[in-house]
Order: structure tokens, then C-alpha cells, then sequence
């Protein structure tokens, strides 16, 4: 709110972000594990005096360098890049917090670039224990990159003592600190080898490139090994709720933890295969399988971490679109729009509604959902919410699902992004709602669930299930799937929602259940009036009469739209009009 | 809509805003010379693919294994002073940022491209053959272009007034091309940079060159007759950019402002003093009176800066929350960092020729 945002309505930023930085990754960790690689795989050369390890190791240096110095360099400054267009308010309060943290890393990157020329450059010119000491400098300074850098991205998850202190060393050497720095080490020597693998199998040499592959092979297979135990305390260290997260809080956190251990189960099966057990394995292709299987294991890693931090961007500290926790409750009361600086609407009106809706969205939404893109569509993901059900869902978003920020402004701007999201997006009318249809568990249904599933997607799933069934499982909902909440209401709401349920896969026997008056009426009538309102002016009245004036309210009163319900929706509606006014048949 | 209603709130800094400052002016300086000889490298490089000789052919052999080398120190030394100016100016730079997010991404594949065809042209500068000078020609073009989105950047992000554009144009595609000093501003930095790399050519050609005479000699000539003209030039383009600026802050330079006023001076008479040595083709003369200079230009350009964001924005005012240590912690890695620098450095003269 205190920035503008780049809007691209089909193209979220998220994604740009996961592309550079999954790219960045990959580069940079191979950055640093490659400087050790080299220098421990020029020192064997030198030990063994054989000149075609040399010789690999100095062609290595030079894809090394193309790769690493231009392409990691440059990615790096391209996540800078991109999180500052993305996510201004957060790139400043980092920069602001860390920038002497990040004034050392640009030292280590200095020496970086120098030593690798430098090691590059004078391959066999220089005595052998200068070249030797050079490289190592070259991998000391990277390592320190990491370990700056490492310091950095896990104030992100967990900032510590930092959120009360203030202190940089708190923020630095937060709680995962350590033991991402192994994992992180571990895994960047773990790419070197299989990096190291992949070159070497271009070694026409039939000797050297055996003895270069078994060599790459122990690499990764033992970084691997003790990358295990440093992931194990990496998540053991995570604070609860992004634990929670982590093992399976969320379907698709939890897929991704299962991809990185498939991935790495799958590596370290093929590296032993290919070291121990088959010197004819040693192909290429196989090497490349090793390769993305390394990918994957880091991959799986890198979105677990960013997807543990949700809904912040800095844990319990600010919320992915910017906005301060320790704000919220300040904005809550003061409105959001009149905090904000890039913004044309200051409140909400009924002329502005749908406009100042739109900068709400841009705002609090726009930095994780795009419009109609590939990027957490928001189009999508709320085709099944009325006005209603979105606002109810807006007011306990986070309540709900915790990986949502809460939305932060008071009522009438709630609803203002309601509107523009429903009537806005969807074109649906403001009072259009699913309660319409006559069906108070289906009401229930969009506001507490579809949010996530839609009733055609859990349909399957419930086949051949009894109408008691299905209401027992409403009880227990974290039995079904651990990522669902709780569904806390009242027993009739439950009842009412598993009659909806029921009646999807058994539309005849639920179909009695459709139809409640007291919805409809909530839904069409209550806006403008209460029954206790009109109780007195239909004192009397006959049921069939109740009936016949829905067809044509405005001839009661002329401010009254028609009622466009179906006969069945007019029938119950009356019903229960009827029956309040005090039974009248 | 008033400009500065849309102006972030600046977030706290850790140390007294001089050392930032202080820090920023040091570095932006070395990024320049970086990014200096690199631009003039180039164009010298691709000028000598057009004079008749060896010695041209050979001096733009040298020159290509010159430019990977400047490219990565030009990324580099930009890190540090672009770091300074996010933690002094972030609220707006960010701002304008969002507004040309397109472009200013479009800096990272262009300088990828520029890199790698900078090591092509390196690495294969003898298979390439007549190809080369297009080569060198695409990498001086990329990189000039880059430096265009930067001036584009650099001076949206102190017009707070151009910043109301976003809510009809959110897209990232807005550049500051109403700003009537932009491209007076962009050719002033672009003359002075190739000048300068003209004296880099010179000075890379008597030092590291000496051993091929003729190469030397065409090195020396072709760079200081570029950095003479090319500054000759930039005392026109100068008066230009000074002229298209706001008059309050031409004004600054005209006895407004008696820092601002004595930069001026000193950088006009720096500028002619190097005219006449380098017409007299003194190379080290030259580049003693061009380090300076480059440093004056930084201060009056900083200058500008202040007189654009005077009515918005004082850093002075920022609220600093000072923390000691971490500011120590990098001042003593930098020491550390150039040790270990000047020690491997101090190890190359026993090699062969790199």
C-alpha cells in the first residue's frame, strides 16, 4: 500500500520470481560447491600427476566460469531486481535491516570474480601451490556469499529475536540459520558432483573419464548423505506453524516435500548404481536423469521454504502484500484505502464501490493472484462464490486457511472487494446468491468450502455414502484430508450442509431439503427489511395470499424490485412467511 | 494529485545517513570507471575493425580480451553503490521502478546477451573474422542501451511529478521520456563515458600492450584522439544539459548553491586541462586529472539529485535507529577482502602473460 504495483493482469509476479530465483539457485549453490570440487579435483591431479585430470579440470573451469561469473552473477542481481518490483515494501525492510550483511557479500563477490580469473587465467602458468591457494580463496569467498546470504533468506522464515530486539546479529543468526547452512552447504557440494558428473562423461579418455565419473559419483552420494540429517534439522527447527505446513498442513506443501524426497531417493539410487554396481551405466543420459533428480531434491526444498513462510513475507512480521502485522489492527479501524499512498479512491462510496474494490485488490491480492494467468488465478478460484459467501469468507480468510493474509481495512471495504470480485470479475449482481437456488447447505457449502473444492470435484469422493455418513464426516473433517480444517457450526448448519451433500450424489431423495424459505428470504428480502418489519402489515394474511403478492411486490410497495425466484423458491418462501406470521395454511 | 502524497514512508536506517552517503559517493565513482572503460573499449575496439593495418586488428584482439573482464567489474562495482542508493532513496526508487518494471528488467537479459557475446567475441575472435565487428558492434549497442533504462530510472525516480502516470498506465512500461533534461542527460553521460574509455584504450595499450610497439602506438592514438574529441564534444553537450534543467536547480550551479557553483568551476577547468593534455597525447597527465574529474562529475550529479528532491525529500530527516557493529563487520571485511585482493594480485607477475 505504501508502493505501486506492477500490473500485468494476466502475468503475477510470483512466478516471475520462482523462475529467476529456481534459476538463480541451481547457478549459485553449483557456484559454490564447484569451487571446492575444483580445487579438491586440480589437487588430486596434481597428487596423481596425471595431466588429462588436469586437463578436465582446467576445461571444467572455463564452463564454470561462462556459467557461474556470467549467468549466476547476473541472476543475482536479477532477484534483486525482481523482489524490489515485486515486493517493494519488503526488498526496503531487508535492505535497510541487512545492509552491511549484503556490503560484505559484495566484498566476497569481488574476490570471487577476481580469484576465479585469476584461477581461470593462469591454469599451468602459475607454481601449483599458488594456483592451489587462489581456488581455495575463490571457494572460501563464495562459501561466505552463502553463508551471508543464508543469514538473510532465513530471517525471512524465522526472524528470531529480531522482531522484538531489532538487531541485526538476531535477524542473522535466526533459529533455522545453522542448520540451513549445512543443509545449503551440503547440497551446493552435492551439484558440483553432479555437474562434475555430466562434464565428465564429454572426456573422450576412456580411463580418465571413469575415473572422473566414480570421482563425481562419491561426491554427490556422500553430500547427499549428510544433506539428509541437516534437512531433518532444518525442519525440526521450523517454528510450529510452518511445520504444520511443511508435513502436510497443506495438500500442495505437502506434494512438494514428497517430490524432493522422491527426487532424492531416486539420486542416490542411480548414483550408487552408477559408481558401485555398472561401469556401463556411465552414459550421459543416465548423468542427466542424476542431474534433474538433484534438481528436484533442491527444487522440492527451495518452494517448501518460500511456501513455509505464507502467508508472510517475513515471518509473523509482514504479510506478502506488504502490509505490517503489527498495522493491521491500525488499518482495521482507520480503513485501508486512506493509509494507502497509490491509490485514487481515499473511502469507499456506493458510486466508487466496484473501482475502489479493484485498488483493494491490486493491493492486498494482486502480489500472489493474477487475473486470468497461470499464477493462483483469482478468476478461477472464486467462479463458485456468491457477494455473500465471499464476504463472509473475506472476514475470516485467514482464520480459515492460515496461508491467506487476513484482509486488512474495516467493513465497507471488505465489501468493496467482495463487489469487485464477485460483480466486478464475475459480472454476478450483488444480490445474486446460491442461496437463490433454495438451498441453505449449498450456501454453506460456497462459503466454507468452495473456496478450496468444488462440490463437482468432492462428488466422486462421496459416492455411495449414507446421508448420517456424510454428516459424521462433517464432525471430523481433518480426518478426511489433514489440510481441512474444522468446520465449526452449529449442528443445524451441519445438517443442512450434508443434505446438500447427499443430495449430489442422490438427487431425488435429497431434493425435499432444497428448498428453505428462511434463506431466501434472508437472501431477497432482509436487506431492506426485517420480518418482525413487516409481520405487521400482513397481519392475516393467507398463505395463498402471501404466495400471490410475491408475484408482483412492487405492486405493495413501488421501491420493491420484483422477485424473480422460481414457483418452488415463491412456494417455500411463502411457507415460511406463513408459517411466521403464525401459521396461517 | 499532489506528487508527494505518493511517496512511500522511508524505512529507519541503521547508521548516521553520512556514512551512506559517504559510501554511495565513494563507490558510484569506480562503477563508473568500470562501466567507462568498457563502453570506450568497445568503441575503440569496433573502430579499429574499420582503420586499414595489423596493428588495428591486433589492438581490437586485445581489446575483446579486455572486455569479459571489464563487464563482470562494471556488474560488480555497480552492486555496491546501487545497494547504497536502495537504502537511501529505496522508498523512491522502488516507485519508479514498478512504473518501468519492463524496461528495467530488460536490463538483465541485455547485459547477459552483451556478456556473452563480449566472451564470443573473445574467445573466438580469430574464427569469427570480418563477423567480429558486428559482434562488437551488438554488445556496444546493448550496453548503451542499458545505460539508457538507468538514466530513464534515475531521474523518474526524483520526479515525483511523472509518478501519477501509473494509474492509467500500471503495465510497467512507462520510461521518463517527458523529462526535457532526459536525453540531454543521457548523451552527456554517454560522451563522457566513451571519452574516458578512450583514455582507458590508451592507458591499457601503453601498459599492457608495450610489448607490440605498433599495437601500443595505435592504442594510444586511436584512445586519445577519442577521449580529446569526445570531450571537446561534452563541453557542448554539457552547457545542453545544463540548460535543460529545471532553473531552480540550474540556478544551484550559477551561484545558488556555492558547493554546487565551486564543482562546476573546478570540473570546467579539470575538463579543459585534460584538453590540452590529452591533444598533447599525455596519457598519465590525463588520466591524473581524469580521476578527479569523474569524481567532481559524480558530486554535481548528486547535486542535481538534491535539487530535484528538495521539496520531497530530506535524507537527513530519515529516523536512524544506529547499530555500530554491523557497520564495522563490513568495513572490516572490506579491508580483509582487499588484502587478500592485492596479495593475489601481487602473485600474477610471476606468471607468463596472462
Amino acid at each position: 500500500m505504501n508502493y505501486p504495483v506492477w500490473y500485468v493482469p494476466t502475468f503475477g509476479g510470483g512466478l516471475l520470481i520462482a523462475l529467476v530465483a529456481i534459476v538463480h539457485v541451481f547457478v549459485s549453490h553449483f557456484a559454490v560447491g564447484g569451487g571446492l570440487y575444483l580445487v579438491m579435483a586440480e589437487r588430486k591431479a596434481l597428487r596423481e600427476k596425471d595431466q588429462s585430470v588436469l586437463d578436465f579440470v582446467k576445461k571444467h573451469t572455463k564452463f564454470f566460469m561462462l556459467l557461474t561469473m556470467v549467468f549466476g552473477g547476473l541472476t543475482g542481481v536479477a532477484i534483486w531486481f525482481v523482489i524490489s518490483l515485486i515486493h517493494p515494501a519488503a526488498t526496503s525492510l531487508l535492505i535497510h535491516t541487512f545492509v552491511f550483511g549484503w556490503a560484505a557479500e559484495w566484498v566476497f563477490f569481488l574476490v570471487e570474480i577476481i580469484a576465479l580469473f585469476i584461477y581461470f587465467y593462469t591454469f599451468g602458468k602459475m607454481d601449483d601451490r599458488t594456483h592451489q591457494t587462489i581456488g581455495w580463496i575463490y571457494f572460501g569467498a563464495a562459501w561466505m556469499s552463502l553463508f551471508l546470504i543464508t543469514g538473510i533468506i532465513d530471517f525471512m522464515l524465522t526472524p528470531g529475536a529480531w522482531v522484538t530486539n531489532g538487531n541485526f546479529w538476531s535477524g542473522f543468526f535466526n533459529p533455522t540459520f545453522w542448520p540451513s547452512l549445512f543443509f545449503r552447504s551440503f547440497m551446493s557440494f552435492m551439484l558440483a558432483g553432479c555437474y562434475g558428473f555430466l562434464t565428465a562423461t564429454f572426456l573422450e579418455d576412456e580411463v580418465t573419464r571413469h575415473k572422473m565419473i566414480r570421482y563425481s559419483g562419491i561426491w554427490a552420494l556422500v553430500s547427499l548423505l549428510f544433506s539428509v540429517p541437516s534437512g531433518w534439522w532444518y525442519m525440526s527447527v521450523l517454528p510450529d506453524k510452518a511445520r504444520t505446513l511443511v508435513v502436510g498442513g497443506s495438500p500442495t506443501i505437502a506434494t512438494a516435500v514428497k517430490v524432493g524426497a522422491f527426487s532424492m531417493a531416486l539420486l542416490a539410487g542411480l548414483v550408487i548404481a552408477l559408481i558401485l554396481l555398472n561401469p556401463k551405466a556411465r552414459i550421459r543420459s543416465m548423468t542427466v536423469i542424476v542431474m534433474i533428480a538433484a534438481m528436484g531434491y533442491m527444487g522440492a526444498f527451495e518452494w517448501t521454504r518460500e511456501a513455509a513462510r505464507r502467508p508472510y513475507i517475513v515471518n509473523e512480521v509482514m504479510y506478502s502484500n506488504g502490509i505490517l502485522k503489527k498495522d493491521v489492527e491500525r488499518i482495521n479501524r482507520e480503513g485501508f484505502l486512506k493509509n494507502a499512498k497509490w491509490v485514487q479512491h481515499k473511502e469507499v462510496t456506493e458510486v466508487n464501490q466496484l473501482e475502489a474494490g479493484k485498488e483493494l485488490f491490486l493491493h492486498q491480492c494482486f502480489v500472489c493472484h493474477s487475473l486470468g494467468g497461470m499464477n493462483n488465478d483469482i478468476i478461477n478460484r472464486t467462479k463458485n462464490m456468491s457477494f455473500n459467501a465471499m464476504r463472509k469468507y473475506l472476514a475470516t480468510i485467514h482464520e480459515k486457511r492460515y496461508f491467506m493474509p487476513p484482509f486488512v481495512g474495516n467493513d465497507s471495504e471488505l465489501e468493496a472487494l467482495a463487489a469487485y470480485i464477485t460483480a466486478g470479475i464475475h459480472k454476478k449482481t450483488l444480490i445474486e446468491d446460491n442461496a437463490a437456488a433454495g438451498d441453505r447447505g449449498k450456501l454453506l457449502y460456497d462459503e466454507n468450502c468452495a473456496a478450496c473444492h468444488t462440490a463437482d470435484s468432492i462428488k466422486p469422493k462421496m459416492a455411495g455414502w449414507s446421508r448420517d455418513k456424510v454428516r459424521k464426516a462433517l464432525d471430523n473433517l481433518p480426518a478426511l484430508n489433514p489440510a481441512m480444517s474444522d468446520y465449526n457450526a452449529p449442528p443445524a448448519d451441519k445438517d443442512a450442509m450434508a443434505g446438500y451433500l447427499f443430495g449430489l450424489n442422490n438427487p431425488d431423495v435429497a431434493a425435499p431439503s432444497k428448498v428453505v424459505g428462511a434463506t431466501l428470504f434472508e437472501d431477497n428480502c432482509a436487506a431492506c427489511h426485517s420480518l418482525d418489519q413487516i409481520k405487521p402489515k400482513m397481519t392475516g394474511w393467507s398463505m395463498e395470499k402471501v404466495r400471490a403478492s410475491l408475484d408482483k411486490l412492487p405492486a405493495l410497495n413501488s421501491a420493491m424490485p420484483d422477485y424473480n425466484g422460481t414457483p418452488a423458491e415463491k412456494d417455500a418462501m411463502a411457507d415460511y412467511i406463513s408459517k411466521q406470521l403464525g401459521g396461517a395454511k | 494529485m499532489n506528487p508527494a502524497n505518493l511517496i512511500p514512508t522511508a524505512d529507519a536506517l541503521t547508521v548516521h545517513w553520512g556514512w551512506l552517503q559517504f559510501l554511495l559517493m565513494l563507490t558510484f565513482p569506480l562503477h563508473l570507471f568500470a562501466m567507462n572503460a568498457m563502453l570506450g573499449s568497445a568503441l575503440a575496439a569496433f573502430i579499429s575493425h574499420l582503420l586499414p593495418g595489423r596493428q588495428y586488428r591486433e589492438l581490437a584482439h586485445q581489446l575483446a580480451k579486455a572486455l569479459p573482464f571489464l563487464v563482470a567489474f562494471t556488474v560488480n562495482l555497480g552492486v555496491a553503490p546501487l545497494l547504497f542508493v536502495n537504502v537511501i532513496y529505496g522508498h523512491l526508487l522502488y516507485s519508479s521502478t514498478v512504473l518501468m518494471g519492463l524496461f528495467w528488467l530488460g536490463v538483465i537479459p541485455l547485459v547477459i546477451v552483451a556478456y556473452y557475446l563480449a566472451y564470443i567475441y573473445d574467445f573466438s575472435f580469430k574464427k569469427l573474422g570480418n563477423i567480429a565487428i558486428f559482434g562488437i558492434f551488438a554488445v556496444l549497442i546493448l550496453l548503451m542501451s542499458v545505460g539508457f533504462i538507468f538514466t530513464n530510472n534515475m531521474t523518474m525516480m526524483i520526479s515525483p511529478a511523472s509518478w501519477s502516470r501509473w494509474f492509467n498506465t500500471p503495465g510497467g512500461t512507462l520510461l521518463n521520456l517527458a523529462d526535457p533534461a532526459l536525453l540531454s542527460r543521457y548523451i552527456h553521460l554517454m560522451t563522457g563515458s566513451l571519452a574516458v574509455g578512450g583514455l582507458f584504450t590508451a592507458v591499457y595499450s601503453v601498459t599492457f600492450l608495450k610489448r607490440d610497439r605498433e599495437v601500443a602506438k595505435a592504442g594510444l592514438k586511436l584512445g586519445m584522439q577519442l577521449f580529446t574529441w569526445l570531450t571537446a564534444l561534452q563541453l557542448l553537450v554539457g552547457i545542453w544539459f545544463l540548460i535543460t534543467l529545471p532553473s531552480e536547480i540550474l540556478k544551484r550551479f550559477m551561484g545558488g548553491n556555492n558547493l554546487a557553483t565551486g564543482l562546476l568551476a573546478v570540473g570546467v577547468v579539470l575538463a579543459i586541462a585534460t584538453l590540452v593534455t590529452g591533444y598533447k597525447q599525455k596519457v598519465m597527465a590525463t588520466l591524473w586529472l581524469t580521476l578527479p574529474l569523474v569524481y567532481v562529475m559524480s558530486f554535481m550529479r548528486d547535486s542535481i539529485r538534491t535539487g530535484y528532491l528538495a521539496q520531497y525529500f530530506d535524507m537527513t530527516k530519515v529516523p536512524t535507529n544506529v547499530q555500530w557493529s554491523p557497520l564495522t563487520f563490513f568495513l572490516a571485511t572490506l579491508v580483509f577482502g582487499l588484502i587478500v585482493i592485492v596479495w593475489m594480485l601481487s602473485k600474477l607477475p610471476k606468471t607468463d602473460k596472462v
